[in-house]
């Protein structure tokens, strides 16, 4: 078995006024339903990154459109109907209600900043800045996230997904360590 | 037969509202699971808290043991199912990018999503971090564009790339998971030294994914799979076919029917596209001989009640396409006897200028409308 030597004793505080998780096993049976059905309706799994480039399109192409006509990154929001009215767009607004839709009913709704326990909160929202930062630049390399390339490739058994899945994980690993301070 | 949209079951127009409903579920199972809290999501690195991993490889064994049974069963084509493109570099290397990202910010953008519409602070700065990494990429992306879009392998398949069988992969796949769901089943109570109590009264994990281990093990030892679910034809049937003559079209019959602009007979051009893009008959689909069972052309030769004829410039490709076709079980498929070469010199001879050297000109004559369509 795996020595947990760095791993610290930890235990999570549960609100009294929350409800308690869904058993992860159900949710992931669910969502592997959700998933499923996305390729049986659509022809395509889940994503979420993608709608962010949609969003980075749309604001760029009509607020500067002088500098995105010169890349070929921006080629998608001149052509067609337009990035907004898409399939992915519509995926991550439906994800937006159904994510503030359980969460209202599970009572978890509040502001609050996550973070571990020897990390202040300035600090923890610089590096959730960064951490978002190098996942919107890291999706686009692998053409989607967790969702649209890890999750959606495992499904149909892609060589790329599954690989991507791989390095994401792996990455997190071997660096978890050297940011341990951010959580435990 | 699945996927339904691209298959043309469901109105393309009710894709977006199909979106919403299925991004809905996404969200809510997410949210439902705890995911939307970035110290949870770490607890996967540091031991705490294998929630993301258990979620997320149900999930991706669930829906892989669905497509592989319906594939199977002949209720979804995977022909027109998106498989994620693989290029090596990129994969890679946005794979560790994102590592990165997970264990600096804490959150996926699925799960960031949702953790800021809850209410996580940190979580729209994650999101709004998503967007500025996006517009690095958009600024650079000519300069990535070596690694973008190098070394590109195709629409690959993981059990192709480490050369098991698909049912094998994907039992050892199954197996894997489960095996992960003990040991860090294990890791987080003496991470946590969870009380024995609290370990009894968990909900077990065995049920559900022995059952997913059985599916996956029943899969292993079915039949092979068939190519469609139709029944393939015999041999000896086509032989029949073949000895009576009965697979030919006479070419004076396809020349009537071009001539008086009727379509009763559907004509297949099993030429190249780059012959085809110069020449065809007037209402004529090309299916090179090579993608006749590619399976974007299995509901035309399915449906349709309209008899189907091969032709190429001779008779050689035609009668390869017909034998295929055939065998695959697609019915009522014909041969134009002779080919274009035949029809040319038999039947459109009284035009003049229909001889076999003169493509070009007949292109012309069915182009400026010289036949009725």
């Amino acid at each position: 078995m795996v020595d947990a030597g760095f791993f610290y004793s930890k235990s999570i505080k549960m609100n009294k006024n929350q409800s308690s998780y869904m058993n992860p096993y159900l949710a992931g049976f669910l969502l592997g339903m959700v998933l499923l059905a996305s390729f049986v309706i659509t022809g395509r799994g889940l994503g979420a990154s993608g709608a962010a480039k949609s969003l980075v399109l749309s604001v760029v192409g009509s607020s500067a459109p002088e500098y995105a006509s010169s890349s070929a990154f921006y080629a998608d929001f001149f052509s067609g109907t337009g990035p907004m009215s898409s399939w992915i767009v519509f995926l991550t607004a439906g994800l937006i209600l159904g994510g503030f839709l359980s969460g209202a009913l599970g009572s978890r709704l509040g502001f609050k900043t996550e973070r571990g326990p020897r990390i202040r909160v300035a600090a923890r929202l610089w590096f959730a800045l960064a951490g978002g930062l190098l996942f919107g630049l890291g999706a686009q390399f692998a053409r989607g996230c967790t969702s649209g390339a890890a999750l959606s490739g495992m499904a149909v058994l892609s060589t790329g997904g599954m690989l991507t899945m791989a390095m994401i994980f792996g990455t997190g690993y071997l660096i978890a360590y050297f940011f341990r301070k951010l959580w435990i | 037969m699945a996927p339904l949209i691209p298959q043309g079951i469901i109105n393309p127009e009710l894709n977006l509202i199909f979106a919403l409903m299925l991004g809905v579920g996404f969200g809510y199972v997410l949210e439902q699971a705890g995911l939307s809290s970035a110290q949870k999501l770490a607890g996967v690195f540091y031991g705490y808290d294998f929630v993301v991993l258990r979620v997320f490889f149900t999930a991706g064994i669930t829906a892989m043991t669905g497509l592989l049974f319906m594939n199977y069963l002949g209720w979804i084509d995977m022909g027109l199912v998106y498989i994620n493109p693989t290029f090596l570099y990129s994969a890679i290397t946005g794979g560790a990018i994102m590592g990165f990202g997970f264990i600096l910010g804490g959150y996926c953008p699925g799960t960031g999503i949702v953790a800021a519409v809850t209410g996580k602070i940190d979580a729209m700065l994650f999101v709004l971090g998503i967007l500025i990494g996006i517009f690095i990429f958009g600024h650079f992306f000519e300069a990535f564009d070596g690694l973008y879009t190098g070394h590109f392998l195709g629409n690959i398949f993981v059990y192709d790339s480490i050369g098991i069988s698909r049912s094998w992969f994907a039992v050892l796949l199954i197996a894997v998971a489960i095996t992960a769901f003990i040991i860090t089943q294990m890791i987080e109570d003496r991470v946590n030294r969870a009380e024995a109590s609290l370990i009894s009264s968990r909900p077990s994990y065995f049920m559900p994914s022995f059952l997913i281990l059985a599916l996956g093990i029943i899969y292993l030892f079915l039949p092979p799979e068939r190519a469609s679910s139709f029944r393939e034809k015999p041999p000896e049937k086509i032989w029949e076919n073949v000895i009576a003559g009965k697979h030919m079209v006479c070419p004076l019959k396809v020349g009537n029917q071009i001539k008086n602009g009727q379509d009763q007979l559907k004509l297949i051009d099993v030429r190249s596209h780059e012959e085809f893009g110069e020449f065809s008959l007037p209402g004529a689909v090309n299916i090179p001989v090579e993608e006749v069972l590619n399976s974007r052309w299995r509901e035309f030769f399915r449906n349709g009640k309209r008899e189907k004829v091969f032709f190429g410039n001779g008779a050689g490709k035609a009668a390869e396409a017909y034998i295929t076709a055939s065998r695959a079980g697609y019915e009522r498929v014909f041969i134009l006897e002779g080919g274009l070469n035949r029809l040319f010199t038999e039947v459109f001879t009284d035009e003049g200028i229909f001889d076999t050297d003169n493509r070009k000109q007949a292109r012309q004559f069915f182009l400026d409308g010289g036949v009725k369509r």
